[in-house]
């Protein structure tokens, strides 16, 4: 089972990733998105799961609330058959490592929850690898994921850019060139110093 | 800044604001990237969030008080933390050996963190490293962190409180 737990579900990046999960799968894969109310459903469909996977973003350094609150009902209503808990978070920075402190979370939940943990993939530059060339990066350290879900041979796995900082600089500048431009935003009016009123 | 209700007095210091998040109606993000690409600087969700994100950028001192939940914050905040995107820019600076955002007109902070709850070591571990983290996102200069029970938050916040009327 996997659940996407990215406030944007249908259009993100964790669905992206969570395709490509699917493509090197052995075992049946079926696919949720967390809603604000569909937390009860879910948590009745992982029964009838041996693994979870959760793939979702790095929020303000730890868990997109959306899926805080999924967590939360899932600690009040837990299911009798504890499937293992694998992660796939990815982060917009160039540093997976930024991603630890959302891990560390979803670790101390399953301990307190007694389900056990899979496997954990940490990837960095999520927002844009997978339309770079280094799209390759990602879809391997993926691959592994799943592989490691299906011979349960749990492992910790992370993957980013390799990219110097500077140089990651740059690239996020155009890709954000070119998203402004979708809504004829230029890069000037981007970098406007000023919050909401303060012209 | 409190995700509960919290008997303070301010009085007539106009420099001095109290938010309340429990009492306001503040919308999940929902990650549209809109803030940086359509209309920067601006929310395009128009709930009370939008009036809260300038208070926090412009603020030089802050307490944040929040209940912790699996070594984070618990919803309230951690819901009002995710709408505050916008007062950054989309562009990357390296800051402290790191990738972040650059910041829009946002003020270095003094912060104090009061995390309520009844946390465990293993929780109050967590949360420092998240604060260590929000830190270089929320532009903390200097930062501090009380974990009390909740029934110890009035006096704390009414203790750090004092401390800025000196
Ligand atoms: C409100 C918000 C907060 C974010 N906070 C962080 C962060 O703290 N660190 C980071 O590296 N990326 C952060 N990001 C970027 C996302 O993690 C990144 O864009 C990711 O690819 C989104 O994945 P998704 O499309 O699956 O939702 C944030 C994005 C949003 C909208």
């Amino acid at each position: 089972m996997i659940i996407n737990g990215s406030p944007r579900a249908p259009k993100s990046n964790s669905r992206k990733y969570s395709e490509i999960f699917i493509k090197y799968s052995k075992l049946q894969c079926d696919y949720f998105n967390i809603t604000k109310s569909n937390h009860h459903e879910l948590i009745a469909e992982m029964e009838k799961y041996s693994d979870v996977v959760i793939v979702f973003p790095l929020y303000a350094d730890s868990l997109p609330v959306g899926l805080l609150n999924f967590l939360k009902n899932l600690e009040t209503n837990l299911p009798k058959n504890r499937p293992v808990i694998s992660i796939l978070i990815n982060c917009g920075f160039l540093e997976y490592e930024q991603n630890c402190v959302a891990v560390s979370m979803i670790r101390y939940f399953c301990r307190h929850n007694n389900l056990p943990m899979g496997s954990v993939l940490m990837l960095g530059s999520g927002e844009a690898i997978l339309d770079t060339p280094f799209r390759y990066i990602a879809v391997r350290a993926i691959k592994r994921l799943s592989e490691s879900v299906n011979k349960r041979n749990y492992k910790d796995l992370t993957a980013t850019m390799p990219l110097p900082k500077w140089l990651f600089k740059m690239a996020a500048r155009s890709y954000w060139i070119r998203y402004g431009k979708k809504f004829g935003v230029s890069e000037k009016e981007m970098k406007r110093m000023e919050i909401e009123g303060n012209m | 800044m409190s995700d509960r209700p919290i008997n303070v007095k301010i009085g007539e210091n106009k420099d001095i604001k109290y938010i309340d998040l429990s009492s306001m109606k503040i919308a999940n993000c929902v990650g549209c990237f809109g803030c940086w690409t359509k209309t920067p600087g601006k929310c395009v969700i128009r709930d009370d969030a939008a009036k809260v994100y300038p208070f926090i950028a412009e603020s030089s001192s802050v307490i944040y008080v929040s209940h912790v939940k699996y070594g984070g914050y618990d919803s309230v905040m951690k819901t009002m933390i995710e709408r505050a995107i916008p007062i950054q820019q989309a562009f990357i600076r390296i800051h402290q050996g790191e990738t972040h955002h650059v910041q829009r007109n946002v003020a270095t902070k003094d912060a104090v963190i009061i995390a309520y709850g009844n946390t465990d070591s293993e929780e109050q571990e967590i949360f420092r490293q998240l604060v260590e983290r929000n830190a270089r996102n929320m532009n903390f200069g200097k930062y501090e962190i009380v974990f009390v029970t909740e029934h110890e938050v009035e006096k704390t916040v009414q203790n750090e409180f004092k401390k800025w009327e000196k």
